[in-house]
């Protein structure tokens, strides 16, 4: 009688572990999923942008000069915009969805390549930049800090080609293709 | 038997001595005319040069490395940097980069280090074991980084970021300014950080 009775637990167990789990199973797939939140989207022919603003951080010339030279050709890129216009363009004025680009300075460390490659875990060089686009009429569009590093191989400048290729990032996240229309 | 004493021949003597004097005014007249247009030449030049004030010669820069900003000239372009009338010219073997130097707005030298091993080879180096890449790593050598800032014909603004050996941005930077370039840093005396 015991061993009748230990046996059909021990095959009964698994049966309704398995029920179960099917059950939990079902009961999930039937819910309805989470609709995700509709990231806002923008549209523009062209983008202007401007050099960065070192602010109050003592950043050399040859790093500003590097990220915005570097902002340029990962934005034309990313193939998002008619025109990506430089800084004191004259012809960008004419163009009525112009978006502009600008950048400030937050944090900047310069750090040594020679430490990085010896040592692998000091000398890291890094930046971090507010990046602030606004439209035609100076309403801002998207306002984040955005963080450019090179912690292993490189020279320092290649932090600012990290700076921009995730502002790239974003704005291909950001902004439809020029030229899009959006579905009604 | 017989012992033959060695015959002198003095009869030639006197002949082939004058002969050897010949000779040597010969060469020296010859040497002389060859050589005193060559030896008086410097001085000549010297003389005239005297007469007005020398021109600084226009700086030129070879092995040149243009980091970023060189509009069609791909980065990490080497070339050779120079001032060549109003402007800086940086050229490589297929395109050139010509910046006016009234169209500058700010020109900076700053001093930095670059790696000796860099590229591909630098790749390699970190195959090699018990760390022999990293020990390659320490060999640096000290570099002038000229970053100059500018204005095309449109307006555009536009920055150049250049790499030349220690030492030898600042004749770039006094001669650019001369023909008429902005810089918000004047030039320094040469050990300062920035110039």
């Amino acid at each position: 009688m015991t061993h009748h009775t230990r046996s059909t637990v021990s095959v009964g167990f698994p049966i309704v572990l398995a029920c179960t789990l099917l059950l939990m199973a079902g009961s999930l797939l039937g819910q309805a999923k989470p609709v995700p939140k509709p990231v806002p989207m923008f549209s523009a022919s062209a983008i202007q942008i401007e050099p960065p603003d070192p602010g109050d951080v003592p950043m050399p010339a040859e790093f500003r000069m590097a990220i915005y030279e570097s902002l340029i050709a990962h934005i034309e890129k990313t193939g998002k915009f008619r025109h990506v216009y430089r800084s004191g363009d004259k012809d960008a004025a004419a163009v009525p969805d112009l978006v502009t680009l600008r950048t400030t300075a937050q944090a900047f460390k310069k750090g040594s390549q020679k430490k990085r490659e010896v040592t692998t875990v000091t000398g890291a060089t890094s930046m971090t930049l507010k990046v602030n686009i606004t439209d035609h009429a100076g309403k801002t569009i998207l306002d984040r800090n955005v963080k450019g590093q090179v912690h292993f191989m490189g020279e320092n400048l290649r932090a600012t080609y990290d700076f921009a290729s995730r502002v790239a990032d974003i704005i291909t996240e950001k902004f439809y293709t020029a030229g899009h229309t959006t579905e009604r | 038997m017989s012992i033959q004493s060695p015959k002198v021949d003095v009869s030639v003597t006197p002949n082939s001595s004058r002969a050897a004097r010949l000779r040597f005014w010969a060469r020296g007249l010859f040497l002389l005319a060859v050589g005193a247009p060559l030896v008086l030449s410097p001085l000549r030049a010297r003389g005239q040069a005297a007469g007005t004030p020398a021109a600084e010669p226009n700086a030129v820069q070879i092995d040149v490395k243009l980091v970023i900003g060189g509009g069609t000239i791909k980065n990490n372009s080497v070339g050779t940097l120079s001032v060549a009338g109003n402007s800086l010219q940086f050229a490589t073997g297929k395109a050139q980069l010509d910046i006016p130097a009234p169209s500058i707005l700010d020109i900076s030298t700053h001093e930095d280090s670059r790696q000796n091993i860099t590229g591909a080879a630098h790749f390699a180096t970190m195959a090699i074991p018990y760390g022999g890449g990293r020990a390659l790593a320490l060999f640096s050598h000290e570099v002038d980084v000229l970053t100059v800032e500018f204005k095309d014909t449109n307006g555009g603004y536009h920055g150049a970021v250049f790499v030349l050996p220690q030492g030898q941005a600042a004749p770039f930077k006094k001669q650019l300014v001369a023909r008429g370039a902005k810089a918000t840093l004047p030039l320094a005396e040469p050990g300062s950080d920035n110039k």
